[in-house]
């Protein structure tokens, strides 16, 4: 277990990635106007392993402001699963969760995120969205948001939704020449080009690009 | 000597296609032949397998075709994948086009037009070239900007969409170019930017089939046959008169 304190006015930011039959699990306590954002990638390619990844945030001061972006693409025999647990427990504090797996071959991945607003925790603005993709009829994703909110006065959303590439897209793109897993391709780049995004550094946003690209290039298991 | 030049011309024949969707048979035996230079409409109510023969033709993996054959530019067009069509040159521009969210329309025409140049053995062209090209093949449909720097067709109205299968029709120069209702939904000045288009692209060495339910799109793209499908059949050929004939009776007097 990794624990960390943000202390009062702290920005962090954190890369986790997940490394074949590990856990990862991590604990962090924000004070007030502490800003932390987390990046999970889980891209390694075709492990036939185990991946568990917890993150347990607290916001104990107010004014924090939380974002975990995660970005799995996950083949072969691998099981990921990843936890998020996001406690506000003081008012005015501001969280962003956004996930998306592309799983392929017969992997699986599951993801719960909890999200905990405290009775008194009121004006909280909390945000969490799952979106994943199914590339091979075997892959499979299991999410489960868990939304715990106490208060009354906050704003608070969140949405999961877990389906296939979009087959129109797909044929509209090899109507004009593209080659199906080109067509794909440029597909889930399209698919997590918004977390890609929030990296804000072009060096690094142009690599996991490549990366991402060399992952998906080739043909999945149909 | 009419006659070679009439075989040396032939972009596309089809020959007694049958084919089906959900084991329901839609296209009962369709017999067509195109040469270059022409523009065939091909008419009929709904329901009559119009744009069934436009998504046989593209490879459309939902149908399948259960007899008959297609030959184009002397290949067995059926046996390509729908990539090698395109490539080869046939062109749909599609009664509803798709939205790709996240995909630029630069992206997507480089990927398509480099695809295409690839298959013809030539080499892929630089970023500078390509976006001069966009330039100018822009133009043609009065294409802003702002839309070529969007993703492809996501928020573009309709007339913007259709115009946009035009542009892409320009970018990737096709021999036979099937446009499926591409009247449908647009207002008189989006339908004339669209018909301009077309018009401006036709060349003595290509071909294009209109596929349209109204005669109207036919006083701006003026065919040299119609064709008249129902029930899976063509029923009857003509003139552009045979369009005007349509517009007067309905289909109930010619079917």
């Amino acid at each position: 277990m990794n624990e960390y304190i943000l202390h009062t006015g702290e920005k962090k930011h954190l890369v986790i990635t997940c490394v074949s039959d590990e856990t990862a699990q991590w604990r962090i306590i924000q004070e007030a106007d502490s800003v932390l954002t987390v990046h999970l990638f889980c891209l390694e390619k075709d492990a036939d392993t185990r991946c568990n990844v917890l993150l347990d945030i607290e916001q104990a001061g107010e004014h924090a402001e939380t974002y975990i972006y995660g970005l799995g693409i996950l083949s072969g025999k691998q099981h990921i699963s990843v936890h998020t647990r996001v406690r506000h427990s003081v008012p005015n504090g501001k969280s962003n969760q956004l996930l998306k797996f592309a799983v392929m071959g017969e992997a699986k991945g599951a993801f719960l995120g909890e999200l905990i607003v405290a009775p008194h925790a009121q004006h909280t603005e909390a945000l969490q969205t799952n979106r994943n993709v199914l590339l091979s009829p075997a892959a499979t994703m299991q999410t489960q948001p868990q939304l715990e909110i106490y208060a009354d006065d906050v704003k608070c959303s969140h949405g999961a939704s877990t389906g296939q590439i979009d087959e129109s897209a797909l044929f509209y793109m090899q109507q004009r020449g593209i080659a199906p897993d080109v067509a794909r391709q440029l597909l889930l780049a399209a698919f997590f080009h918004d977390i890609v995004s929030t990296l804000g550094e072009p060096a690094i946003e142009d690599r996991l690009q490549r990366k991402i690209a060399a992952l998906t290039e080739e043909r999945p298991l149909r | 000597m009419v006659n070679d030049q009439m075989v040396n011309n032939l972009v596309l024949e089809i020959r007694n296609l049958h084919a089906s969707i959900a084991g329901k048979e839609i296209l009962k035996g369709v017999n067509l032949q195109i040469n270059a230079g022409e523009t065939h409409a091909i008419m009929g109510p709904n329901g009559a397998g119009k744009s069934t023969l436009s998504a046989v033709l593209t490879g459309n993996p939902a149908y399948t075709v259960t007899e008959g054959e297609v030959i184009f530019r002397g290949k067995d067009l059926l046996s390509m994948p729908p990539e090698v069509r395109a490539r080869e040159g046939l062109f749909l521009s599609f009664q509803y086009p798709v939205e790709i969210p996240g995909v630029s329309m630069t992206n997507f025409m480089r990927a398509a037009v480099n695809a295409k140049r690839e298959h013809q053995g030539l080499p892929a062209l630089s970023a500078g070239e390509f976006l001069k090209l966009m330039r100018a093949k822009r133009a043609l449909v009065e294409l802003d900007n702002k839309l070529a720097g969007r993703s492809v067709n996501e928020g573009f109205s309709g007339g913007e969409k259709k115009r946009n299968e035009i542009f892409q029709m320009a970018m990737l120069e096709p021999c036979l170019s099937i446009l499926d209702e591409t009247d449908s939904g647009l207002d008189i000045d989006a339908l004339r930017i669209v018909a301009e288009g077309v018009n401006k692209l036709h060349t003595p060495e290509n071909a294009t089939i209109v596929i349209t339910h109204y005669q109207r799109l036919l006083d701006y793209i003026v065919p040299d046959f119609v064709h008249i499908l129902a029930d899976g059949q063509i029923v009857r050929t003509g003139g552009k008169e045979l369009a005007l004939e349509l517009e007067q009776t309905g289909y109930a007097g010619l079917v």
